[in-house]
């Protein structure tokens, strides 16, 4: 029997991977070193070892949901294929200019990164299609043949964007191009911005376009190496890509849409602790997803992960629907030092993976916050199973390094490098929270990564947020996440409309959006599933140029959209929330209709194996709470931890690849679903 | 409250991030709930804090430079006019240049008094640019004003409220006097918001650490800045630098308006006396002593240390005199609503000044323009008034190590372009090209960057086009032996194939409906000789069709067979 699911993460540094057996709840782990020249060799590799540590015979593995960075790191280091746009004529430096913005207004040296597509690979169709998606100027035979041949002179192409304005409201010139590219050089990959995002604002739909067919070769080729190791290790496996969007995909529809795996990982951690908040009932959570260089946080309600629609990634901007992480440079290995103003930062620059902090005794000597925390006995020198080894002499020293110049001892010195760290997290907090109309005392903190237990609780604190829970596995909630992951797809039809006005124009793009799900669900799911549908109406006040997404309750069918008066409620609502202030008679218009179908695939996360019995600690040791003494912290193993067991303050919580400190006054409690809650 | 002690540089530092957090969560809801899309798009608008004696403190990150000495001049007017009354509840309004320490019309000052119990402690400050404030012209921004009175609505430091109420009639008087007045009280109910937001907030981080501590964090803010910036200025070689240039005109006659600058540096102080520089002019072109003071701390903190903190503390570290009654410090009732041009200006002359003392960090000259146009008229499909205002960026100046960027605001203003889908939605207009100039980045071992180019014509309707350009007869020069880039131009090209060239201030022009606007923005100068320019820099400004063969054949010798054409 197929009974398996397995999760597999890709981060930097390690392959990460959860198992669930959805007829036994029996859960399995495993972790091992990424190989990042080829990610899918330690995936095959992960996988067999997994096999042969549990049991688990690749028969048996009826799905592998897949979280990739291959998109993310190819758009870092500028590695893809070299791409050809076709754009409307006198458009061709659009892709350039951009926003016409510089990254940083002070700094005379620092540019946003060049088009990825080089000029003189940008070439100009005659066509143009107006503001009502009228044609204005037909684009014609002669045009296409022209362009076909003008490729024909480009070196080395590898995969053409097409650019066209307003093909959102009319596609037809796009798709001819399309059509006549693909007839006359199959070897090319293609990109349509009609395809990619079919949505209003040229130069995002068409940067997104541009990033799609940059990657598109890369991420192809990746998909079907995958395929074909996957096929041989785990041969009844559904294969699963999971998107920036909370979703998952097919690797087909990953190869042909690569750029909506630009933000893959960070996006599945999310979703797992959306589901692990579930499982507690919590719907209302803020992440603190604290790894080695950085910390991605973000905002979940109703039990949902918040949607951005643009962001920017490596300095290129992509318009598509993202789950909204917001990320800073501070995470373990960041680097504590002196500013030229005399004060004391960390981070963004960081230790990484190589050399590490100095406690880990690979070579680093800077002070990071992994030694402040050593030096302060938060974290033990042990890790548990006895693995990695920490440095606390090595550790001392490098604080040393910074404490002595500013005249403090080596603990003061530990407690504000941990406490400047945790104000830079305070702050992303705040720009996913506050300065989006949610006060973070309404949610609770949820910490994960290898060091996001380390700081909860001084975090939790600054932002006056008093509960905190704390996932079974906080080290491999990615995978995790990828487990219960549902497959989703987005789509978007932009029908700009006044409220007041007849809404046929949304009537229509509904209908549109019924026929695209449609065919999604023949060509992904053969035609046979439980979709669950979900409309987002794009709406602002006339003159306003940002849009609000305002979340339309349909029941579960299209077509059957509230009354005028209920859908103005809900504009109001949200613009109360987000902004502070409502204007009851101002004209408001409908930009764009979104709608989201989810095919649940997954099990509710599972319990696993669950403890029980007596617990006790399995040793104690001394922790710096503040300056004056330390105070003597009992040491758990969360493993120990049935349902139901309560932990006073001080203590310290230690489990495979985290550590969660309680802080004295603090009680934790383990919790049904063995999630750890903390009352501070 | 034992403030010193705990005033440690660790304690500093969270509490800083602190303050910063409030200016921008009152940036981000000024952007969030505004109106029009002048802050919407192109995020016009500035956020800080300031203490009890007007120091500017804390600026949002993505303030504008040319608000911060705004916001100061701002405050030093409260204090001066109604430093007795100030209560809590109060919002304080103001835009004159001349009386209420602003820089231009368009550009409002909200600021809200912050009290710990009955005693001030600071104020929370924002400023939106309103894409419209009355006066003579649609969007208070045309160029050909000969007075103050022409350019908008003139607002001393008023209350807008008092203890926590709405003044109605002054709310009435200020919109009445604006066209578009739903989109300004939109604009203005947002500026509102942001300062109840920063006022409570900031009342928040009293509660948690008490007055003294907050007083203590503003003053070691300063000191640090200040020091910061001291020793920014130490790097300097001692001596004395001088440079000046020349704007086109300021559209109403007066020719190639000269600015004089002498530096005078020594250890870690430094002095920009702009003495001998043009008597104000007729024109709009102006500054006021803030916008000057505006550009310079700008340029010099774009060229020693980029990333110093934007508050008071630049300010006290750089002496400035401008001659009183001239073009770099002007008095009513002349006009200044294009001082962003002007302060361009400035921000070219000190790097030029600078140039033997900072080799590494000078740039070729930019743009040096805040190249605008606005198209008005009504449209056939609604009946109603629109006004489309633009700016556009150009070229960026050469650089020590790498070519200027192209088609990219420049120095003090980094405003956004309207989306092409976006303009032709809204408004009865098509942009027919949008693209880099030809041959218009100057040459050199690294050239300036490329001016932009947009077309734009009216559909079923004539409207009215109204443009400022600078460095549209004067070029933006070379630097280290570059060359200088191209100027811009304004032309009305016909359908049957004519074109009518532009003064570079363009007022009141008839756009008729079979004809295009054309806007052309300048390039910049180049950096170091050309002769030094790579083969393959060359060859690569050839292929990319930037750059014409006979442009690059006339610029750069041909030293080789390896610069054949490439396409």
């Amino acid at each position: 029997m197929a009974d398996w699911i397995i999760g597999v993460d890709v981060g930097g540094t390690f392959t990460d991977f959860s198992a669930r057996n959805v007829v036994t709840g029996e859960a399995q782990i495993h972790k091992r070193p990424s190989t990042p020249d080829d990610p899918s060799r330690a995936i095959v590799e992960g996988l067999n070892e997994l096999k042969q540590k549990t049991g688990i015979v690749g028969s048996e593995i009826a799905r592998l949901a897949h979280g990739t960075t291959v998109a993310t790191n190819a758009l870092l280091q500028r590695r893809g294929g070299k791409v050809a746009v076709a754009t409307t004529k006198g458009f061709r430096d659009l892709l350039e200019i951009g926003r016409q913005v510089r990254p940083k207004i002070y700094d005379l040296q620092a540019d946003a990164p060049p088009p990825l597509a080089a000029r003189s690979d940008r070439l100009e169709v005659d066509e143009r299609i107006g503001a009502r998606g009228e044609v204005i100027s037909a684009l014609e035979d002669d045009s296409l043949d022209e362009l076909v041949c003008e490729l024909r002179t480009l070196e080395d192409i590898d995969s053409v964007a097409i650019c066209l304005l307003f093909s959102f409201l009319n596609p037809e010139h796009e798709q001819k191009l399309v059509k006549a590219i693909g007839k006359a050089r199959p070897d090319l990959f293609v990109s349509a911005s009609s395809d990619v995002q079919p949505e209003f604002r040229e130069y995002e739909r068409f940067s997104t376009t541009l990033i799609n067919a940059f990657l598109q070769p890369e991420v192809g080729r990746y998909m079907s190496r995958l395929k074909s190791n996957i096929a041989e290790a785990a041969p009844e496996a559904r294969l699963g890509i999971f998107q920036s969007s909370g979703g998952l995909m097919s690797a087909d529809r990953a190869s042909a849409f690569p750029v909506r795996t630009a933000l893959s990982g960070p996006a599945a951690g999310a979703v797992g602790a959306a589901a692990a908040g579930a499982l507690s009932s919590i719907g209302s959570i803020i992440t603190l997803d604290m790894g080695g260089t950085s910390t991605d946080v973000c905002l979940i309600r109703d039990g949902k992960t918040e949607i951005a629609n643009v962001r920017e990634i490596a300095g290129f901007r992509i318009r598509l629907p993202m789950v909204d992480i917001h990320t800073v440079g501070a995470g373990g290995g960041s680097i504590a030092h002196i500013g030229t103003d005399g004060l004391m930062k960390v981070g963004p620059e960081s230790a990484g993976a190589v050399p590490g902090p100095a406690c880990y005794g690979r070579g680093g000597n800077e002070p990071t916050v992994s030694d402040a925390n050593v030096v302060l006995g938060r974290l033990p020198t042990t890790l548990a199973d006895g693995g990695l080894l920490l440095d606390q002499g090595k550790a001392e020293d490098a604080v040393r390094k910074i404490a002595e110049p500013m005249g403090i001892s080596v603990i003061k010195a530990s407690l504000g490098i941990v406490g400047i760290v945790n104000s830079n997290m305070t702050r992303a907090i705040r720009a996913v929270s506050t300065e989006r109309g949610h006060d973070p005392r309404a949610f609770t903190l949820m910490p994960f990564g290898g060091a996001g237990g380390l700081h909860v609780t001084d975090v939790a604190a600054s932002l006056g947020v008093s509960r905190i829970i704390v996932p079974p596995t906080p080290g491999i909630l990615c995978a995790e996440g990828l487990i219960v992951s549902d497959l989703q797809e987005n789509f978007v039809v932009t029908c700009r409309t006044s409220l007041d006005g007849p809404l046929d124009a949304v009537e229509a793009a509904v209908q549109t959006l019924t026929e695209k799900s449609e065919d999604w669900v023949v060509a992904e799911l053969d035609g046979d599933a439980t979709v669950r549908k979900s409309v987002t109406l794009d709406m602002r006040y006339v003159g306003q140029n940002y849009e609000l997404p305002v979340n339309i309750e349909t029941g579960n069918g299209l077509g059957n959209l509230p009354e005028r008066q209920v859908l103005k409620a809900l504009f109001f609502a949200e613009h109360q929330r987000s902004y502070g202030h409502v204007d009851q008679d101002a004209p408001i218009e409908i930009i764009n209709v979104r709608l989201k179908c989810e095919c649940p695939l997954g099990q509710p996360m599972g319990l696993g194996s669950m403890p029980s019995g007596p617990f006790a600690a399995k040793g104690a040791q001394d922790v710096w709470f503040d300056e004056e003494a330390p105070v003597p912290t009992a040491i758990y193993e969360r493993g120990d931890l049935p349902a139901g067991a309560v932990i006073e303050g001080p203590a310290i919580i230690a489990q495979f690849d985290t550590t969660t400190v309680i802080p004295p006054a603090a009680t934790a409690t383990v919790d049904a679903a063995l999630n750890l809650a903390v009352e501070i | 409250m034992t403030g010193a002690t705990e005033l440690d540089p660790i304690a500093l530092e969270i509490s800083w991030n602190g303050l910063k957090s409030i200016a921008d969560e009152c940036f981000l809801t000024i952007m969030r709930s505004a109106f029009s899309t002048n802050i919407k798009e192109r995020h016009d608008h500035s956020t800080a804090i300031a203490d009890a004696d007007g120091r500017l403190i804390v600026q949002a990150e993505r303030a504008l430079p040319i608000h911060l000495a705004s916001m100061s001049g701002l405050m030093r007017c409260i204090l001066d006019s109604h430093g007795d009354s100030i209560a809590p509840g109060d919002i304080f309004i103001g835009n004159d240049p001349h009386v209420a320490g602003g820089t231009h019309l368009p550009d409002i000052n909200l600021a809200m008094p912050v009290f710990d119990g009955d005693r001030l402690v600071g104020f929370v400050a924002n400023i939106v640019h309103h894409a419209d404030v009355g006066g003579a012209a649609v969007g208070s921004m045309s160029g050909g004003l000969d007075e103050i009175y022409k350019e908008g609505l003139r607002i001393p430091i008023v209350r807008l409220f008092r203890r926590g109420e709405l003044v109605d009639d002054m709310m009435h008087l200020l919109l009445l006097n604006m066209r578009l007045p739903d989109e300004r009280k939109g604009d203005l109910n947002a500026q509102i918001a942001a300062a109840k937001l920063g006022c409570r907030r900031l009342e928040d981080f009293l509660q948690a650490h008490g007055r003294d501590y907050l007083l203590a964090v503003f003053d070691e803010i300063v000191a640090r800045t200040n020091r910061r910036m001291r020793i920014a200025i130490q790097t300097l070689p001692d001596g004395q630098y001088s440079f000046s240039d020349v704007m086109d005109d300021d559209g109403l006659g007066t020719k190639d308006i000269l600015i004089n600058l002498h530096i005078v540096k020594q250890d870690d102080r430094i002095a920009f006396d702009f003495d001998g520089s043009e008597a104000q002019v007729p024109g709009n072109f102006n500054l006021t002593l803030n916008a000057t003071q505006s550009a310079v701390c700008f340029a010099l903190k774009a060229l020693l240390d980029p990333d110093v903190p934007n508050n008071q503390g630049i300010f006290d570290a750089i002496e400035i005199n401008a001659p009183v009654g001239s073009v770099v410090n002007c008095v009513a009732p002349a006009a200044v609503a294009l001082r962003a041009n002007t302060c361009q200006r400035i921000v070219d002359i000190v790097i030029g000044a600078l140039a033997e003392a900072l080799p590494q960090q000078v740039t070729g000259a930019a743009n040096g323009a805040n190249t605008s146009a606005v198209f008005a008229g009504i449209d056939p499909a609604t009946g109603q008034q629109y006004v489309y205002l633009e700016t556009l960026g150009g070229g960026m100046g050469g650089r020590a190590t790498k070519d200027g960027k192209d088609g990219v605001q420049v120095n003090i203003t980094n405003t956004s372009n309207l989306p092409v889908e976006a303009i032709e939605m809204e408004y009865p207009l098509r942009v027919e090209e949008y693209a880099l100039v030809e041959d218009s980045g100057g040459a050199g071992q690294h050239r300036g960057g490329m001016g932009i180019r947009r077309s734009i014509r009216p559909i079923g309707h004539d409207c009215e086009f109204n443009g400022v350009g600078e460095r549209f007869r004067n070029q933006p020069w070379g630097i280290h032996g570059g060359e200088p880039g191209s100027t811009g131009r304004f032309m009305i090209r016909h359908d049957d194939g004519g074109v009518m060239p532009l003064p570079p201030k363009a007022t009141g022009v008839r756009l008729m409906r079979d004809s295009v606007a054309v806007i052309e923005t300048p390039g910049a100068g180049g950096y170091g000789p050309p002769d030094l320019r790579s083969d393959e820099a060359v060859a690569q400004d050839r292929k990319s069709g930037k750059f014409s063969n006979a442009y690059l054949n006339q610029h750069y010798s041909i030293s080789t067979g390896s610069r054949k054409s490439g396409s």
